[in-house]
């Protein structure tokens, strides 16, 4: 008698435990449609990462990288950022807090550190960090290379960062806003006539450097309702000849204010008394312009900004 | 009758040097007025004649030249003559200086870089772009004069470390050289390492090149070089006495010590005033001195006269095709290559052609 209810309650038991661990297993691999797509991500490099859960512990190797996850409200997932991230917070204050850890500079981000960060995702960029992100995934790290040609390039990285780290909502915001900002831009500007833009990489008496078609800031340039003086150079940036330049007689010159900048830190008098450059129209209607580098040079939500700004460099009679 | 012998064949040599020199001389100036053809922007002969001719006082009230466009001219002026320039400055630097390194070591393989002059020079130049870029001084940016002072600096720094009491033995001077060299290059390496974002103008600038040099920056460098290869002249023959060993030379009365320093001082200053406005640029400063010797002995006073025009013309050509290349690849091409990368890509293979049809003399 005894024997059977024990039997009977043990029996309720179990089935009562096993319902609740198969509705909270269930439940927790809920929502099935986001997870779906995180077994199928697909970088800038082609390579095909899937995850089997949204990250806890993402690690940022670009400033890029960093502003396209606080942008979409990643960033209470970020573990460790680089020294140069400094966008949309301070961290380095951050870092002096202890509220966030540093994995070094960016062209060869500290293993160490990483390692001891334990993260269930990185982030990094293209160009000098393929060398680090090879060793990353040899040591099993799942990373995502963010390494845009295009606007529409970002864009669609920061929704695949949406698609990582379950932000898929917040990420389309994100895109669709910054894409009316892109066309609001493009509706004011449309009808205007195009200057000729000269954008600034490097310039020293050792070599000058700009940028050709094939680099997205010369996007950003066409974005705004200008053309990149060099825009039939099927080359990204280039060592460029000066006598090229004066020869086409840009109306616009643009110089990143900071960063990889300029050899000279070219203040904009500076520019005015470089030899030969006076017969241009830029110095002899004075139309030279600085801009944020970080903001024309990352390639994260922020080159909207970049947009609007040389959009009203460009044409200041239409705003 | 001996001794008329004697005098015959020197006097016959003497003149065939000046032969050589003056169709030297005469190579250089049709180098420099092709050069004024190469670039970008296709601008006609005649136009160039033009704005060259308008500059020159009185010729200039014989023709007219006002159909010349004002961007030709800055084209021409302000962009390409001084490349031109500081081409045949740069050049004659970097192979006169390798003449007289590699006589006073009597070590084929000397050059600027052996006693850490060059090194110095990207020391001071590395330095300058992290911590005072943009500053002015004198219209010369800090950035070269960083880069000179580093220069003279780093040789003074070698010459003590290699005294040994009052004498400098070449060895000892080429190891502390050696040494310098390569630790003046790791703080180079640190200076990128904390440079942060302004890694790439360091790196930009240790590529070296010449490509934007403004007429400023040749008249600063011009006195060191012009006066300083003048000066070398007067102490070929100690060099050719030195070939022969320090004890030879002192017991036919040459000072030994004063002479190698004097050489020494003259060949860094020579090399500091070009490396500050061009960077590092390989190849030039070590084969050339090489190249004429090959062709027309090992005697340094004919050596040097025609090694330092032969470095000018060859760097000005490889600083054309810098400019001209790229329409190989496309017509509309605005590409400038970097010039240390062709001194390299066209000397070494003309080098080694000429080492293995004069291997024999050579060895001698």
């Amino acid at each position: 008698m005894n024997t059977k209810y024990l039997v009977a309650i043990v029996v309720i038991i179990v089935l009562i435990a096993s319902a609740t661990f198969i509705y909270v297993y269930y439940n927790n691999q809920a929502p099935t449609e986001g997870l779906e797509a995180l077994q199928h991500l697909v970088d800038d490099h082609e390579y095909k990462t899937s995850l089997t859960a949204y990250p806890e512990r993402i690690i940022s190797v670009a400033p890029s990288c960093t502003e396209i996850l606080f942008a979409i409200g990643a960033g209470d997932k970020v573990v460790g950022v680089t020294e140069y991230c400094d966008y949309p917070y301070d961290f380095a204050e951050w870092l002096a807090e202890g509220n966030m850890t540093s994995v070094g500079d960016f062209t060869t981000p500290n293993l160490e550190v990483i390692t001891s960060l334990d993260p269930d995702l990185i982030l990094a960029s293209g160009g000098v960090q393929t060398e680090s992100v090879d060793t990353l995934r040899t040591r099993g790290y799942k990373v995502l290379v963010l390494d845009p040609t295009s606007v529409d390039g970002i864009l669609r990285n920061i929704e695949l960062v949406g698609n990582a780290t379950g932000k898929r909502t917040e990420a389309t915001e994100l895109v669709n806003d910054l894409n009316n900002r892109i066309n609001a831009v493009g509706e004011k500007v449309g009808n205007a006539a195009k200057p000729k833009v000269y954008y600034e990489v490097y310039y020293e008496t050792t070599s000058s450097w700009t940028i050709g078609a094939l680099a997205w800031q010369s996007e950003l340039i066409e974005k705004a309702g200008g053309t990149n003086v060099f825009e039939d150079q099927q080359m990204d940036y280039y060592q460029y000849q000066v006598e090229a330049l004066i020869a086409r007689n840009p109306d616009i010159i643009v110089l990143p204010a900071s960063g990889m900048g300029t050899g000279e830190q070219a203040s904009l008098d500076a520019v005015k008394t470089r030899p030969g450059w006076d017969t241009t129209n830029a110095v002899q209607n004075d139309r030279i312009y600085q801009i944020n580098s970080n903001i024309i040079e990352r390639s994260g939500p922020r080159v909207v900004e970049a947009i609007e700004q040389l959009s009203e460099f460009f044409h200041p009679e239409l705003f | 009758m001996n001794m008329d012998k004697v005098e015959n064949t020197f006097f016959q040599r003497a003149s065939r040097w000046k032969i050589i020199i003056l169709l030297l001389i005469l190579a250089l100036i049709i180098t420099v007025i092709i050069s004024l053809n190469m670039g970008f922007a296709p601008i006609p002969f005649s136009d160039i004649l033009g704005i060259i001719g308008k500059q020159i006082p009185f010729f200039d009230r014989l023709f007219d030249f006002s159909l010349v466009s004002p961007v030709n001219e800055a084209i021409v002026l302000e962009v390409r003559l001084p490349r031109i320039i500081a081409g045949v400055l740069i050049g004659a630097a970097l192979a006169a200086s390798g003449v007289l390194y590699q006589g006073v070591f009597k070590n084929p393989m000397a050059d600027s870089y052996v006693l850490g002059v060059s090194a110095g020079a990207a020391v001071g130049a590395s330095a300058s772009i992290l911590f005072g870029a943009g500053v002015m001084f004198f219209e010369l940016r800090l950035i070269q004069i960083a880069a000179f002072v580093g220069a003279v600096s780093a040789l003074f720094l070698v010459y003590n470390l290699a005294r040994v009491g009052s004498r400098v033995p070449v060895t000892t001077l080429l190891l502390c050289g050696i040494a310098v060299n390569f630790f003046l290059f790791a703080v180079v390496s640190v200076l990128e390492i904390i440079a942060a974002n302004r890694l790439h103008d360091i790196v930009f600038w240790l590529m070296g090149g010449y490509s934007n040099v403004y007429w400023q920056h040749i008249w600063a460098i011009l006195p060191f070089i012009v006066i300083g290869i003048a000066t070398a002249f007067f102490y070929v023959r100690d060099l050719n006495i030195l070939a022969m060993g320090e004890e030879t030379a002192h017991h036919l009365g040459v000072n030994v010590e004063r002479s190698k320093l004097i050489l020494l001082v003259l060949a860094s200053l020579i090399t500091a005033a070009a490396v500050s406005v061009c960077g590092l640029i390989g190849f030039v400063g070590l084969m050339i001195p090489h190249l004429t010797r090959l062709v027309i002995g090992p005697d340094h006073r004919i050596l040097l006269p025609t090694s330092t025009i032969v470095g000018a013309i060859f760097l000005v050509l490889c600083d054309d095709l810098a400019r001209v290349l790229s329409t190989f690849f496309g017509p509309m091409s605005t590409r400038d290559w970097p010039v240390g990368i062709i001194t390299m890509l066209c000397g070494a293979p003309f080098f080694i052609f000429l080492l293995k049809k004069k291997k024999r003399s050579y060895g001698t």
